[in-house]
C-alpha cells in the first residue's frame, strides 16, 4: 500500500527514464551473454582455425567498447531518476512541514525530522534507484545468461545451480540480518544527532556550569552502543555476505570435476567449458544483488514508512468545513466555555473560559506561570485549533474561517522569540521587504536605536536563532515583525518581558496609536507586568486554566484575589490612570 | 599536514591516514595481525587460477590435445580437491581479516566522534555564533558516518586490493610475460578514464556534501521556526528557499552519477577488450603451448585483476566522500575557536570581583566597541545591580566574567586574579549564570538541575529546587524529577523552565551570581518568593543582577547604571536618586512614584530618601 502509493506518485511520472534505460541495459545483458560465447568459439578454433580465432578477437574488441557506453548510459538512466525522486519527495515533505500544525511537531522532534529527510531519504533512493536497476538486472540476466547456460548443457547447469542456491540461502539469512541490524543502528544513529543537537543548542549552559564530563560521558554511552551494533554488522557483512563468492568458486569445482569427464567423452567443448567459467562468474553478480535487493527494498520500504509519517500526516483541520469570509474589521471574539486539553496530557491547559473580548479594545491577560496564558493566545491564533463551538467572532464559530485568511488577518509575536539566520529587514517583513515600512514597525517597535550600533543596520545577518542580538533585541525584532504587517487582531505575549520600564512605556503607547482606517486593532496583550497591565481596557485574569476574575485594571486592584495580590506585592499605590491613546511624541523618548 | 587546509583543497589518502592515526593509534594491534593476514590472503587466492590452469591444461585438454588417459581423470579429482580447499581457506582468512579491520575501523571512528563532540564542548561563543547547529550536526554525525561506511564498507581492504593485483600480475608475467605485456597496453587507457572520472567526482562530492549540508541546515531552522513561518503565511518563501538549496544538491548528485557510471563501465568494457587482445595473440600462437587452460587461468587472473580495480571505482567513490568529510571534520577540529584557559587556581573564592578599565567589541573595528573602559568592583557578598538601555553592554560585561568571550582590554579579577590566568575550570566553578534565555535539554528533570553532576546528592537539589520554588513544578510533572523533558523543555511552560534553570544554578553552588534578566518571565508572585529565596541564600555571595525591574534593582547593596558601554552612575538606590542624574531620570520615566516593599525590607530606610 505504502509502496504502491509511493510508486504511482513518484516513479511512474519518470517511466520515460526507465523505459530507456531498460533498453540500454537489455543491451548489456546481451553483450554479456554474447561475449562469452565468442570467446568459446575462439578457444575451440586456437590452432585449428586462425581466421576464426581473428574474427572473435575482433568482435568481442568491439563489443568490449559498446560495453563501457551502454552500460555507463544503463547506470545513468537507472540513478538519475533515483535522485529526482529523492528532489521531489524532499521538496514534497518540507511543503507538507509548511502545513502541519504544532500537534505533529509537539510528537515529532526536529532532529527526528531531519533525519527522516536525510537518512531514510537515502534508502528510498538506493529503492529507486539502485532496486530498479537491480530488479530489471537480475531479471534479465537470468533470461539471458541462464537460458544460454541451459541451452548450452543443461546437466551441467543444474549442478552448478546446486551450490549457488545454497550460497544465496546462507546470504540471504545474513542480508535478513543485516536488515534488523542496520535499522537498530539507524535508531541508534537517529538517538545519537538528537542528543548532538541537544547538545549543541545548549553548550553555553554545558560550559558555565563545567558539565562537559557529564555530558560527554552521557554521548560516550550511545556512542559505544551505535558501535557495537556496527561491530555486529561487520560480523554479518565478513562471513556470511562472502559466501555467496564461495558458492561461486565451489560452481566452478563442479564443472572441473563434472564438465572435465564430459569434455573427455566429447558432450562439451573446451571453449564451452570456459564459457561456463564466465557465465558462472556473470551470473554470481544479479545474484549477489538479489540478495541485496530484499535488503534495500526492505529498508527503502521501511524508510519510506518512516517518510510517509510525515508526507501523509494530517494536518490538523487546515481549513474550516465551511469557511466564510472573514470580515475585514477588529474582531470582537465571545469565547463560550472554552477548554482546551493539550494531547496526551490528562489536566486541561484552559477550563470553561467564557468572555467576551471586545472589538478594538486592549485587552490584557494576567496570571501565573502554567496558569494557561500562552495557551489561550495559541487557541485564538489557531496555532493549537480550539475545540468546535467555543470561539466565535460574532456568530462565526473561528474553526470555520479558512485558517490562511485567519492568520492572515493577525500578527503575533509569540513569548519566545524565534528569528531566522536571515538579515533583520528580511526577519521583520517575512516576506517582499518594504523598507519603508520596515522603518517605522522597528521604529515602533523602539528598534531603531539598536539598529544603528549593528554592522549593517537593517541587513545584518542575525545569525542563527537570531545569536547575534540580545535578548531584548531579538523580543523587538520579533515585535517589529508582528507590528510591521497590517492586521485586526494583534497579539503579544509577554513581550514587554526583557525591556526596561522606559521602553515599555513607549512601547504601550505606541500599541495604543496603532490603526488601520482609523480602526484600533483588537489587541490581546499578556504580561506579568502591572505597569503594562494598567493601561489595558480590560484583564482577564487567568489561575490554573480558569477564568477567575475580569474587568478594568482600577476594578481588579479594588476587589481581592489573585491581580491584587501581584500589584500590591510590586506596588503600593496605584498608578494614576494615563488616558490609553496618549502616544508620547517620539522626541520625548529619553534615549 | 596542513594545520588548517584549504577547503577546496584536495585532502589525498596520505593525508587522510595521518589525520586519521591518532585516532586509530589504539589498535593498532588489530591493525597489524590484518597486515599480516594480508599476503597470507593474496597468496591464496593466486593459487587458485593456477590449479584451474593445471585441471584444465593437464586433465581435460590432455597434453598435445586429443584424448586424456584414464590417470588424467583420476587425478582431476585431486587437482579440483585442491583447488577446492583454497577456496573455503581463502575465505577463512578473508573473513578474519574483513572482521578484523572492521572492528579497527569501528573503534577509529568511535574515537573520532568522542573527540569531535569534546572539541565542539570546549568551542567558545563566538565559535558558534559563526556555525550553525545543522552543519556542527552534520560533521558529528553525517560526516563521521561516512568515515565510517568507508571502514566498514570494504574500503579498508584496498590494501588487500594493491597486493592482490600486484601479485596478479607477477603471476601472469611467470606464465606468459609476452601477453601480459600486450594486455598491459589497455592500463594507460583506463588509468586516464579512472583519473578523469576520480577528479571530477572529487569536486562534485564536494559540492554534494557542502549543499546537503546547507539543505539540512535549513530544513532544520525552518522545522523549528515553523510556527513562526505559518503565523505569518511565510510557506511559500520558506517551501521556495528549500527548493533553491535542494536544487544545488539535485544537480550535483546528477553529475556524480554520470561519472560514477562511466568509471564502473569502463573496467567492464575494457575486461572484455582484454579476452580480445587474448585470443588475438593467441591466434598463430598454438604451437608454443598457449592452450585453453592457460586462457581460463589469464581470464581468471584478470578477473581477479579487475574486480579490485572495479571496485577500487567504488571505493574510491566512498573514500572520496569520506575524504570530502574528514577533511570538514578536520576543518571543524583545526578552529581553535575556545577560550584560553590560564593555569591558577583558586582554592577558595570568597567572591571579589573587579573590572579595570575593560574595552571589549565583538569585532576589532574600533567603531565596534562594545564596553568602553568600564571599572567595577563587586565585594564579596555585595549584590550589584546594572542597569540601563538595551545595548548599553550589561550582558557583554557579565559574559566577559564567566569567560564566555575573550579578547577584552584592562583586567578582570577574581579575588584579586585576573581571570585570563585562572583555569576556565576555576572561573565557571566560581560564577553561575543564569542566561536570559533558559536552555534545558531532552532528559530528565533531575539531569537538567544537576547537569550529571555526581556531587550533588538528591537532598542537595530538592533544597535547591524548594528555595526557588521549583520543587512546586517538579511535582506538577507526571514523574516528577524523572519527568523526560522534550526537546529544548518543550513539555514545560517557559517560566516553569525558568524556574528549573534557577534550581539549577541553586544547586550549582557557586560563590558568584550572574542574573541576566531572568526573572522576567515569571508572574510577579513566583518572582517576590524567587527574590526573597535569592536574597536569603546569597547572603554571603556575590550577585551580578541584570535586571530591568524595580524590585529586583532596588534589592541590590548597589547600582551601577551603564551607558552607552561606559558606567555613568553608581551608588545607592536612594544616593542615585538623590543625584538626580541618569538613574533618576530612567527611575522618573517609568517609576515614578512606586517604592517596592521587598526593596525596603533589604535596604532598610534609606529607600525612603
Amino acid at each position: 500500500m505504502i509502496l504502491l502509493r509511493f510508486f504511482k506518485r513518484y516513479v511512474v511520472p519518470l517511466w520515460h527514464w526507465y523505459l530507456a534505460g531498460l533498453a540500454f541495459l537489455f543491451m548489456t545483458n546481451w553483450l554479456a551473454v554474447e561475449i562469452p560465447l565468442r570467446m568459446a568459439v575462439g578457444v575451440d578454433a586456437l590452432g585449428t582455425d586462425p581466421e576464426a580465432v581473428r574474427t572473435a578477437a575482433f568482435t568481442i574488441g568491439l563489443m568490449g567498447l559498446a560495453v563501457i557506453a551502454v552500460r555507463s548510459l544503463s547506470r545513468v538512466l537507472f540513478f538519475t531518476p533515483g535522485r529526482l525522486v529523492e528532489f521531489r519527495l524532499k521538496n514534497d515533505i518540507f511543503d507538507m512541514l509548511t502545513k502541519l500544525q504544532p500537534s505533529f511537531y509537539s510528537k515529532m522532534k526536529a532532529g527526528d525530522i531531519v533525519s527522516r529527510v536525510s537518512n531514510d531519504m537515502t534508502f528510498v533512493r538506493a529503492l529507486v534507484g539502485f532496486g530498479g536497476l537491480q530488479v530489471f538486472n537480475v531479471t534479465l540476466a537470468l533470461a539471458l545468461t541462464g537460458r544460454m547456460m541451459m541451452q548450452l548443457n543443461p546437466k551441467l547447469t543444474l549442478m552448478t545451480l546446486l551450490p549457488i542456491v545454497v550460497g544465496l540461502a546462507f546470504m540471504q539469512a545474513g542480508v535478513f540480518a543485516m536488515h534488523r541490524l542496520t535499522r537498530l543502528s539507524q535508531t541508534q544513529l537517529s538517538s545519537l544527532s538528537d542528543r548532538i543537537l541537544a547538545l549543541l543548542q545548549g553548550v553555553q549552559t554545558v560550559q558555565d556550569f563545567c558539565a562537559e564530563a557529564a555530558f560527554q560521558q552521557r554521548f560516550e554511552k550511545e556512542n559505544l552502543e551505535f558501535m557495537e551494533t556496527n561491530i555486529r554488522l561487520a560480523w554479518v557483512r565478513s562471513t556470511i555476505l562472502p559466501m555467496l563468492g564461495l558458492a561461486g568458486s565451489t560452481c566452478i569445482y563442479v564443472l572441473l570435476v563434472v564438465g572435465g569427464p564430459m569434455v573427455q567423452r566429447g558432450e562439451l567443448t573446451v571453449g564451452e567449458l570456459v564459457a561456463f567459467v564466465t557465465f558462472v562468474a556473470q551470473l554470481l553478480w544479479p545474484l549477489m544483488s538479489l540478495g541485496w535487493l530484499v535488503s534495500v527494498f526492505q529498508r527503502g520500504y521501511t524508510s519510506l514508512g518512516r517518510i510517509d509519517q510525515v508526507l501523509y500526516a494530517e494536518p490538523e483541520k487546515p481549513e474550516g468545513s465551511n469557511p466564510s469570509d472573514l470580515p475585514r474589521v477588529p474582531p470582537a471574539l465571545h469565547l463560550k466555555n472554552l477548554s482546551f486539553t493539550y494531547p496526551g496530557l490528562e489536566t486541561p491547559a484552559l477550563h470553561g473560559i467564557t468572555a467576551t473580548l471586545p472589538a478594538g479594545k486592549t485587552i490584557g491577560v494576567y496570571g501565573r506561570t502554567g496558569s494557561g496564558k500562552s495557551t489561550l493566545l495559541r487557541v485564538l491564533t489557531r496555532t493549537w485549533n480550539p475545540p468546535a463551538g467555543t470561539v466565535f467572532i460574532g456568530e462565526t464559530d473561528i474553526l470555520d474561517l479558512d485558517l490562511d485568511d485567519w492568520r492572515g488577518n493577525t500578527a503575533v509575536a509569540p513569548q519566545v522569540p524565534f528569528l531566522f539566520s536571515d538579515t533583520i529587514a528580511a526577519n521583520v517583513a517575512m516576506g517582499p521587504i518594504d523598507p519603508e515600512r520596515v522603518n517605522v514597525a522597528t521604529f515602533q517597535a523602539a528598534l531603531s536605536e539598536d539598529l544603528k550600533a549593528l554592522p549593517e543596520g537593517l541587513n545584518t545577518v542575525v545569525g542563527e536563532r537570531g545569536i547575534m542580538l540580545s535578548g531584548g533585541q531579538r523580543q523587538r525584532t520579533a515585535l517589529a515583525r508582528a507590528l510591521y504587517r497590517p492586521a485586526n487582531l494583534i497579539v503579544l505575549d509577554d513581550v514587554l518581558s526583557a525591556v526596561d520600564q522606559e521602553t515599555e512605556q513607549r512601547l504601550i503607547d505606541t500599541f495604543a496609536s496603532i490603526g488601520q482606517d482609523g480602526q484600533q486593532p483588537t489587541m490581546l496583550l499578556v504580561s506579568h507586568r502591572m505597569s503594562a497591565l494598567a493601561r489595558t481596557d480590560h484583564v482577564l485574569v487567568l489561575d490554573q486554566g480558569k477564568l477567575v476574575d475580569q474587568g478594568s485594571h482600577s476594578a481588579l486592584i479594588n476587589r481581592p484575589g489573585p491581580y491584587r495580590d501581584a500589584w500590591s506585592s510590586q506596588h503600593e499605590d496605584p498608578l494614576p490612570e494615563l488616558p490609553t491613546d496618549a502616544a508620547l511624541p517620539a522626541a520625548e523618548v529619553v534615549q | 599536514m596542513n594545520p588548517a587546509p584549504n577547503p577546496t583543497k584536495d585532502l589525498d589518502f596520505q593525508a587522510i591516514v595521518s589525520r586519521m592515526w591518532p585516532f586509530a593509534a589504539p589498535s593498532s594491534g588489530l591493525f597489524l595481525a590484518a597486515l599480516i593476514l594480508t599476503p597470507v590472503a593474496t597468496a591464496v587466492s593466486l593459487v587458485q587460477p593456477w590449479l584451474m590452469k593445471a585441471a584444465i591444461e593437464e586433465h581435460i585438454e590432455g597434453i598435445g590435445g586429443g584424448t586424456a588417459s584414464q590417470m588424467g581423470l583420476d587425478t582431476l579429482g585431486k587437482v579440483a580437491g585442491a583447488y577446492l580447499a583454497a577456496v573455503m581457506f581463502g575465505y577463512l582468512v578473508r573473513s578474519t581479516y574483513s572482521i578484523i579491520i572492521s572492528i579497527a575501523g569501528q573503534r577509529t571512528v568511535l574515537r573520532l566522534r568522542s573527540h569531535v563532540v569534546e572539541h565542539l564542548l570546549s568551542r567558545s561563543p563566538s565559535f558558534f555564533d559563526k556555525r550553525p547547529a545543522g552543519a556542527l550536526l552534520t560533521r558529528a554525525t553525517s560526516d563521521i558516518e561516512a568515515l565510517g561506511e568507508s571502514l566498514s564498507s570494504g574500503v579498508v581492504t584496498i590494501l588487500l586490493d594493491v597486493l592482490t593485483i600486484i601479485g596478479v600480475l607477477v603471476a601472469m608475467f611467470m606464465l606468459e610475460w609476452k601477453m601480459t605485456l600486450l594486455l598491459l597496453t589497455v592500463a594507460p587507457p583506463l588509468a586516464l578514464i579512472i583519473e578523469l572520472c576520480r577528479r571530477r567526482l572529487r569536486q562534485t562530492y564536494n559540492t554534494i556534501r557542502t549543499s546537503l549540508s546547507t539543505v539540512n541546515a535549513y530544513l532544520n531552522e525552518q522545522v523549528n521556526g515553523m510556527k513562526i513561518v505559518q503565523l505569518f503565511n511565510h510557506q511559500q518563501d520558506s517551501h521556495d528557499g528549500f527548493i533553491e538549496r535542494n536544487t544545488v544538491y539535485k544537480e550535483a548528485t546528477i553529475r556524480s552519477n554520470v561519472y560514477d557510471a562511466l568509471m564502473y563501465a569502463a573496467v567492464d568494457g575494457i575486461g572484455s577488450i582484454c579476452i580480445a587482445l587474448l585470443l588475438w595473440y593467441a591466434t598463430d600462437r598454438a604451437e608454443v603451448g598457449i592452450t585453453a587452460g592457460l586462457m581460463v587461468a589469464f581470464i581468471d587472473y584478470l578477473n581477479r585483476l579487475f574486480r579490485p580495480l572495479r571496485e577500487f571505482s567504488g571505493k574510491i567513490a566512498i573514500i572520496q566522500r569520506a575524504g570530502a568529510a574528514l577533511q570538514k571534520v578536520t576543518g571543524l577540529l583545526d578552529t581553535d575557536e575556545s577560550i584560553t584557559s590560564g593555569s591558577k587556581t583558586l582554592t577558595q573564592v570568597k567572591g571579589r570581583v573587579e573590572f579595570e578599565n575593560v574595552r571589549f567589541g565583538y569585532r576589532p573595528e574600533p567603531e565596534y566597541e562594545v564596553l568602553k573602559g568600564v571599572s567595577l568592583t563587586v565585594s564579596p557578598g555585595e549584590v550589584v545591580a546594572i542597569v540601563g538601555s538595551t545595548g548599553c553592554g550589561k550582558t557583554t560585561l557579565t559574559r566577559l566574567l564567566s569567560r564566555s568571550y575573550e579578547g577584552y582590554t584592562g583586567r578582570i579579577t577574581l579575588d584579586g586574579e585576573e581571570i585570563r590566568d585562572l583555569t576556565l575550570d576555576t572561573v565557571r566553578q566560581a560564577v553561575a549564570r543564569v542566561r536570559q534565555d533558559t536552555q534545558l535539554f531532552p532528559d530528565t528533570v533531575k539531569f537538567n538541575v544537576d547537569l550529571g553532576n555526581p556531587k550533588l546528592d538528591m537532598a542537595h537539589l530538592e533544597s535547591a529546587a524548594e528555595l526557588v520554588n521549583a520543587d512546586r513544578v517538579i511535582a506538577s510533572l507526571p514523574s516528577g524529577w524523572q519527568h523526560e523533558l522534550t526537546e529544548r523543555g518543550g513539555n514545560v511552560s517557559v517560566g516553569q523552565g525558568q524556574l528549573l534553570s534557577f534550581a539549577r544554578t541553586m544547586a550549582y553552588n557557586a560563590p558568584v551570581v550572574i542574573l541576566d534578566e531572568a526573572t522576567a518571565s515569571v508572574d510577579p508572585v513566583t518572582e517576590a518568593l524567587i527574590q526573597t529565596a535569592i536574597e536569603r541564600i546569597l547572603e554571603r555571595k556575590t550577585v551580578l543582577v541584570i535586571a530591568h525591574r524595580l524590585s529586583t534593582i532596588t534589592a541590590a547593596d548597589r547600582i551601577v547604571v551603564m551607558d552607552a558601554g561606559q558606567v555613568v552612575e553608581s551608588g545607592t538606590h536612594a544616593e542615585l536618586l538623590a543625584a538626580g542624574a541618569h538613574y533618576a531620570g530612567l527611575y522618573q520615566a517609568g517609576f515614578d512614584e512606586t517604592t517596592d516593599q521587598l526593596a525596603r525590607d533589604t535596604q532598610g530606610a534609606s529607600a525612603d530618601a
